[in-house]
């Protein structure tokens, strides 16, 4: 858990899944289970219900089915002639044997008969219960059958502890002169018969004050009698009711109807109808163990198919974050293998042409680089394009290579381009690792800015650095060959020109050319680089030597030209006097004084090695001898052409 | 007429051709009662006999009970047929002074077992046809009454009754019965009906038979719920007429 006690974060997306479907999925199956289970539990207590309502009513059915045939037996053998003879005779030793007679022919359908007058007179009784005149069950028996349209009656009463199921019929004679009472006991082979047709358990209980509840009769196993008699409840609240009987090793539903009531309920007959709970309830079991293993299916099923949904999603996923991260690492050149054609694979789709098009990017980027200086090919790549550009102070460096000509004598064009090249590269190596940008290349000369396009701490500097290390450098590679480079510092407008279709990133402005023109004047004055005052203030921990002030062509404005000699502190004891002696030449110069300074500049010519320089001067200082220059000179020198 | 009518009362009253002729009689008995009790001084006792609900009771006997020193003089020597057609007794209920011979012929084409257990007169045809007439008459000394049944058709029931004189007479289906030359005096009437709800099915009435030509009695009587034998089904189709 993470955050607020309602948010869960999971290690996976995969137990995400699971949990999500779990929760899906357990409620449902739990629902459908209970409900299902409900219902067949109570269909199954319905079943047994009724089940044992239809044992009660065959057992009902059953006895009144003996009794019909018992009526059937006593009406036919009443009306036998011989019988009626008997009962003509008036004797009643006579009459008892004939009616032990038809108990014999009934096969056992009758048990007892009873013959009693129309004055309720008992006539014979094969029971021999000593009755003279009926009275109880007996009487209402009989007054129940004259009642009838038939004559007919039935009812159940005990004799001797017994009970008995009783036909009541006239015995017509033709007239009816007596009732005739037949009956049968209801015994254990009733039990039993009942038992075999309901498929359920009978029993037939006696309940009296005397001796309490007891077995009449009953198709339960003997060992499971006593517990019938020990839990069976059957006082008025629970006749009809289903109540459960535990035999012990199973439990049986079981139902109980009245059977007989004595008048003073000292004496009750019941009949109790069982079947076993757990054989009715088989199928529910077996149902519910279907079910549940249904469901561990269902439950194993739906995890196999998250772990493998979860696996479509995060084996792509987990490709695409390596494959982000050796993008994050700068390699493009990979391609994430999902084919699905789903959201992920439209995704792994993107991913791989973001990596063809980082690749293409790094491509225009690397051949960019290449056209153009790194800084300019970021600041295009980081900016969006557009032509203009804007104001700012740049030093522009321009360098030339003196002697290659001279150099290339002899060689074959591709030789040439491939010097050229490797000379370039050279300067170029050497501007960028200074921080400056090669603008552009012409021919063999190239030309960098220091502040463009993006403004530095020490851009002036920097082209400094870069200019002694170009001049060193070029001597290096051979001694024909020299540079000469020209450095101003001014106000340039920096940006891409060209046209819509075709730019370049540059800088214009006076700076410019005028730092093209001092490349121009190195030859002149014959030193590796001429340095504008601007350049020399904006570098100023650098030793310059003080040129000349001179007009160039094309601009009014004189500006006085330095030559850088080194970094402070690095420059040689004999060059710092040599400077100092040509500044002095150069104060003369500048004051007319004609005769000291060419005293001056000669000596410097003997001494020094550039001898170029001095005569530059003492050239001038024969001209303005012979013809003194104008009043407003202020010692500039002004260049006619380019 | 009128005696003949008086004599075979049982004859006229159960034989459905003389209906007609019957209840010619019936308007003609005041016109002949006045005309006998004019000629002869003669009485005559007419009952009517309703049951509790007022209907009319057919079949029910009425006997004028007489001092011995009398029954002399009221007897005769008439014999009595109960026939039996379709299984069924024909008449149901019958008179026969005792002393008499009552002949149950047989006019179906099956045989009959004619028996009787009353104490009174019991007896045993076995079975019999239609030619065997020698065997089916029996004499009926002692009065009372004797129920008759047939042991092959349980739902024959006729009944006998046994006066002691001939003064006795069988309600119609108009509840009349009617008793002629009657003395003079103060008797007692006995009503027997199979169904009457009294001690033996009789109910005794004191009747003082006066100077008056006609002497009226209205009776209501207890009647019990008829309980009757069903006839087997397939009797009544006559299969082995």
């Amino acid at each position: 858990m993470a955050g607020s006690p309602l948010s869960f974060s999971f290690g996976s997306f995969q137990s995400r899944l699971s949990f999500f479907l779990l929760c899906l999925l357990l409620p449902v199956l739990g629902g459908t289970f209970y409900f299902v289970n409900k219902n067949n539990v109570e269909y199954t207590e319905e079943t047994i219900n009724s089940y044992l309502e239809i044992g009660a009513d065959v057992f009902d059915f059953t006895r009144m089915q003996k009794a019909e045939t018992l009526k059937a037996i006593t009406n036919s053998l009443t009306w036998d002639f011989g019988f009626r003879t008997a009962y003509a005779s008036n004797d009643p030793a006579t009459i008892f044997d004939a009616a032990l007679n038809v108990l014999d022919r009934s096969l056992d359908n009758a048990d007892m008969l009873m013959i009693v007058d129309l004055d309720y007179k008992v006539i014979i009784d094969t029971e021999i219960q000593g009755n003279d005149t009926l009275t109880g069950p007996w009487l209402e028996l009989i007054t129940k059958a004259e009642a009838s349209e038939e004559g007919f009656a039935d009812a159940i009463t005990v004799i001797d502890g017994a009970p008995f199921q009783l036909i009541a019929l006239p015995l017509y004679l033709p007239r009816q002169v007596a009732w005739i009472v037949g009956g049968f006991v209801l015994d254990q082979e009733f039990a039993e018969q009942v038992s075999e047709t309901v498929v359920s358990e009978v029993s037939i209980l006696r309940l009296s004050s005397a001796s309490g509840l007891q077995l009449v009769a009953s198709s339960l196993e003997p060992s499971r009698q006593d517990k019938l008699i020990d839990q069976i409840l059957v006082s008025a609240e629970f006749l009809g009711a289903l109540q459960t009987v535990d035999f012990g090793d199973e439990i049986y539903t079981s139902l109980v109807r009245s059977l007989f009531r004595s008048e003073d309920s000292e004496l009750q007959v019941f009949a109790v109808i069982q079947r076993s709970y757990d054989e009715n309830s088989e199928n529910v079991i077996l149902f519910q163990r279907l079910l549940i293993e249904l469901y561990a299916v269902v439950i194993v099923l739906s995890l196999i198919a998250v772990f493998a949904l979860s696996r479509s999603i995060t084996n792509p996923l987990a490709s695409l974050a390596g494959a982000v991260q050796k993008i994050e690492k700068g390699n493009y050149d990979l391609k994430v293998d999902v084919k699905s054609r789903d959201e992920i694979g439209h995704l792994a789709a993107m991913v791989n042409s973001m990596a063809k098009g980082l690749i293409e990017k790094e491509k225009v980027r690397d051949l960019l680089g290449k056209v153009v200086s790194k800084q300019i090919a970021e600041q295009l790549l980081s900016h969006p394009i557009e032509l203009g550009g804007e104001e700012k102070v740049v030093t522009v460096l321009f360098s030339d290579i003196r002697g290659f000509t001279t150099f290339c004598e002899g060689l074959a064009p591709k030789q040439v381009l491939e010097e050229l090249n490797r000379v370039l590269s050279t300067i170029s190596n050497i501007i960028e690792s200074h921080s400056g940008v090669v603008d552009k290349f012409q021919g063999d000369a190239v030309m960098a800015l220091f502040g463009a396009p993006i403004t530095g701490d020490s851009d002036a500097e920097n082209a400094m650095l870069a200019t002694l290390e170009i001049v060193k450098a070029l001597e290096a590679v051979d001694s024909r060959l020299s540079a000469c480079v020209g450095i101003n510092t001014g106000l340039v407008v920096a940006g891409n020109l060209g046209s819509d279709n075709r730019l370049n990133y540059s800088v214009i402005g006076d700076a410019v050319n005028l730092s093209a023109r001092l490349e121009g004047l190195t030859r002149l004055y014959n030193v590796p680089n001429i340095v504008s005052e601007a350049s020399c203030l904006a570098a100023p921990n650098f030793v310059y030597k003080e040129l000349d002030t001179v007009c160039v062509a094309g601009k009014k404005q004189p500006v006085v030209i330095y030559e850088l000699l080194g970094e402070r502190g690095a420059v040689s004891k004999q060059t710092l006097d040599e400077a100092e002696r040509f500044a002095e030449a150069l104060k003369a110069y500048r004051a007319k004084d004609w005769s000291l300074a060419e005293s001056l500049f000669s000596q410097l010519h003997s001494s020094c090695d550039n001898k170029v320089l001095h005569q530059v001067f003492l050239a001038r200082i024969q001209d303005y001898k012979s013809a003194a220059p104008p009043e407003n000179w202020g010692g500039v020198f002004v260049f006619g052409t380019k | 007429m009128i005696i003949r009518y008086m004599r075979f009362p049982s004859f006229i009253t159960s034989s459905s051709a003389l209906r007609s002729l019957q209840w010619a009689l019936k308007k003609l008995v005041p016109i002949g009662c006045a005309l006998a009790g004019a000629m002869s001084h003669a009485q005559t006792l007419s009952v009517t006999l309703l049951d509790q609900n007022a209907n009319p009771v057919e079949g029910a006997v009425i006997e004028l009970l007489v001092p011995d020193e009398l029954k002399g003089n009221f007897q005769n020597t008439t014999d009595i047929v109960v026939d039996q057609v379709d299984k069924e007794f024909v008449p149901r209920v019958s008179i026969v002074v005792a002393g008499n011979q009552v002949s149950f012929p047989n006019s179906d084409d099956i045989l009959h077992h004619v028996y009787s257990f009353a104490p009174i007169n019991t007896f045993n045809i076995p079975l019999y046809g239609r030619e065997e007439e020698a065997r089916f008459s029996q004499e009926f000394p002692i009065s009372g009454v004797v129920e008759i049944g047939c042991n092959i058709h349980d739902w024959m029931l006729a009944y006998i009754y046994v006066s002691e004189t001939a003064l006795s007479s069988i309600s119609d289906s108009g509840g009349l019965a009617s008793l002629l030359d009657l003395p003079l005096g103060n008797y007692q009437l006995r009503v027997w009906h199979p169904r009457l709800s009294e001690s033996d099915n009789n109910l005794i009435v004191d009747v003082e038979i006066s100077a008056e030509a006609t002497t009226n009695l209205d009776l209501s009587l207890e009647l019990e719920r008829e309980r009757k034998i069903r006839r087997a089904p397939s009797s009544s189709k006559n299969r082995y007429k």
